[in-house]
């Protein structure tokens, strides 16, 4: 498993970085007494997989909105392709592509329809709407549903139809909400495949999701919200400075014990009930240590049955900032 | 999700023009309307009664001779009003909180359409929409002409008055639908708004007739001998009698200065809108005097005032017909037409994205 993403194609961006990509700074936003947003700030360059993660009422959704040109914020600014959502709402949306969390769809309408109709409110004449509403049908393999009413459609069904219609001007700024919730195992393969194909052609690309390991293997940064407030920026590509923990497995937890020792490093033991074996979790500062270290034990004729990352990146990540939350 | 082509078929003008979004917001609302199977019940049923109503009329027409048509279609006119009243709220009052709840509001406020665009298309696709029960009536209006004796210069102006009418209110039930955040709470204010022009209007008038109350002066009515003695067969005639020198002080009430009241209400724009048939020089070709007629009437001697309604006004004999009074329907259309367009503004406002305050308990999406 591949968790750390190389940068795609090198860093794009390159014109002006404040005239492209998403920039938002010192964000709040509060409805009624429930103050929602305190203070985010956020960046999504173009090119890029910008995953936003948090716990539920962090403030994700609410600040998605205010992305998309929704909601207006209290305070702070936005830039959406160096464009102000507050100041000109209508050139921005032209730009932006957004995925609800809920499934928005015309229930008597057809697929095809639907699409068909957003693409006529982007000022998208009718055999281009045509064309673009059939190619995005397969994009998200709704051909064979593309004409039956949107009623019938199951969640993972409409969610696609949702993604399908997010996508349909063609948006440099592509912001998705929860979109793999509904979605089979392989729909959500084919969901990060898309994504990481949109991100690479240059478009900015922003999803939230409480589903860490998926994130873990499509986005290039994230943003950690807790609590109406970013308590973290990162691109994943960088080695966080606490290390990550490994989880050893071995049909002899006394020989990996030994092993481990002789390495000296601490680690927690677990052993099995029915046999000799058990495992071993241990924290490593890097990747090179790890394979290191598996080297060293399968050298010692430790019988190691399984070496991987406890957990994903991400969850890692998220994990240790509730440990450090108040 | 196979296969992506980066390159897009479609590179989108970030334009769209105003009646084209107006126009691909009502071709959205028409054809959910059409597909929902519950339309076409209400039109069979609402076919059934109407036509049950003008039936009757007819039966009980016939027997007298003098024309029924006029009767029967300012039936039609009267009922396709009043339930038009009780069913354009229904079919406006839900266009935006329906969006609202499925979530799909936001997404239409996502694409390049404006607040304005989107409450056109609403408006008028529900108008079309009230307006199919006016259509289904057209069969019962025919059968009603072919009596003969329908006043045709009316026929298109009640007609064009009734749709007006429909339209107003489906103006108030979109304008709060806007505002509102559940549908039922938004049915609900549509009904009161319409309530109160319906009658509303009727007991403001009411009331208000105790602060017109003036005293003018009375005097009695001399009928002719033949008139009181009992056994005599003499035509009689409403305006063959003299007043008495003798006045009295009686109180009255100058409703002149308060018909303005009743001009908002729909029955009373639209009956006031209509021409009046000449009156006819033979009285059998008088022909009947149907609901509308009847509210066109009372609302012209309301107008008039005391002057034409008291018989015998200071000891002179008074049976001159009120004369044309100025038309009441441009201020009751100005009225409602002010009360609906505020509302929508409102509604318009409320539209506005990137939301500001937001209603607790609102959700955008």
């Amino acid at each position: 498993m591949n968790t750390v993403i190389s940068d795609p194609g090198g860093t794009p961006g390159q014109q002006k970085e404040s005239d492209t990509g998403i920039i938002a700074q010192g964000l709040a936003r509060s409805f009624g007494t429930v103050q929602a947003v305190q203070s985010i700030d956020f960046r999504a360059a173009p090119g890029e997989v910008t995953a936003l993660i948090g716990p539920n009422g962090s403030g994700k959704t609410t600040l998605l909105l205010m992305l998309a040109s929704l909601l207006r914020p209290d305070a702070g600014t936005i830039r959406i392709q160096g464009l102000d959502p507050a100041g000109d709402p209508r050139a921005v949306r032209a730009l932006l592509g957004w995925m609800p969390d809920t499934l928005s769809v015309w229930e008597s309408l057809s697929s095809r329809e639907i699409l068909t109709t957003v693409a006529a409110l982007y000022g998208i004449g009718k055999t281009q709407a045509r064309m673009r509403a059939a190619e995005l049908l397969e994009v998200v393999n709704l051909g064979q549903l593309a004409d039956t009413p949107a009623r019938v459609l199951s969640r993972g069904q409409a969610q696609r139809l949702s993604l399908a219609r997010a996508l349909i001007n063609d948006p440099a700024v592509l912001l998705l909400d929860e979109p793999a919730g509904g979605l089979d195992p392989g729909a959500r393969v084919q969901l990060r495949t898309l994504l990481r194909q949109l991100a690479d052609s240059g478009k900015t690309v922003v999803i939230s999701s409480h589903v860490l390991v998926e994130l873990d293997e499509m986005a290039d940064a994230a943003v950690f919200l807790s609590k109406g407030r970013t308590v973290r920026s990162q691109r994943l590509a960088e080695v966080s400075p606490q290390g990550r923990g490994y989880t050893i497995s071995s049909l002899d937890l006394d020989a990996l014990r030994r092993g481990l020792e002789a390495n000296s490093l601490d680690a927690s033991y677990e052993p099995n009930m029915e046999n000799t074996g058990g495992l071993a979790k241990v924290k490593l500062p890097g990747e090179m240590q790890a394979a290191a270290l598996l080297g060293l034990l399968v050298g010692a004729g430790v019988p190691i049955t399984a070496f991987a990352p406890s957990s994903g990146l991400l969850e890692e990540t998220y994990l240790s900032l509730e440990d450090e939350m108040p | 999700m196979s296969t992506f082509t980066p390159t897009p078929t479609a590179a989108p003008a970030p334009v769209l023009g105003y009646f084209a979004g107006i126009g691909t917001v009502f071709g959205l609302e028409i054809r959910q309307r059409l597909r929902n199977r519950g339309w076409y019940i209400m039109l069979g049923i609402w076919f059934v009664v109407v036509a049950a109503v003008v039936g009757l009329a007819a039966l009980s027409a016939a027997e007298g001779e003098f024309g029924p048509g006029q009767v029967m279609f300012e039936l039609v006119i009267a009922f396709v009003l009043f339930f038009g009243m009780l069913i354009a709220p229904a079919l406006s009052a839900n266009s935006v909180t329906g969006d609202r709840a499925n979530g799909t509001l936001a997404v239409l406020q996502n694409t390049l359409l404006t607040p304005g665009q989107l409450l056109w298309g609403k408006w008028l696709a529900s108008w079309a929409a009230s307006l199919g029960f006016l259509v289904v009536t057209i069969p019962l209006i025919a059968w009603a002409m072919t009596y003969g004796d329908v006043y045709l210069p009316a026929v298109p102006v009640m007609l064009g008055m009734l749709a007006l009418q429909l339209a107003v209110v489906c103006a108030l039930g979109v304008g709060v639908s806007a505002l509102a955040n559940r549908t039922l709470f938004a049915v609900m204010v549509t009904y009161l708004l319409v309530a109160m022009l319906g009658i509303g209007t009727l007991i403001a008038y009411g009331l208000s007739m105790q602060l017109v109350r003036t005293e003018v002066q009375v005097s009695n009515q001399v009928w002719p001998e033949e008139y009181v003695s009992e056994n005599s067969y003499v035509e009689w005639d409403e305006n063959n009698y003299t007043c008495e020198a003798r006045t009295y002080p009686q109180e009255t009430f100058a409703t002149d200065r308060i018909t303005w009241l009743l001009a908002a209400n729909p029955f009373v724009v639209v009956a006031d809108a209509v021409p009046r048939a000449p009156v006819a020089e033979d009285p059998a070709m008088i022909s009947g005097i149907g609901p509308m007629g009847g509210i066109s009437t009372g609302v012209r001697y309301s107008q008039a005032g005391p002057a034409y309604q008291v018989a015998c006004l200071n000891g002179v004999k008074n049976t001159e017909l009120p004369p044309a009074p100025d038309p009441l329907w441009p201020l009751g259309l100005g009225i409602q037409a002010l009360l609906a367009g505020g509302i929508l503004a409102a509604g318009r406002n409320r539209l506005k994205t990137p939301a500001g305050k937001l209603a607790s308990g609102t959700r955008i999406a």
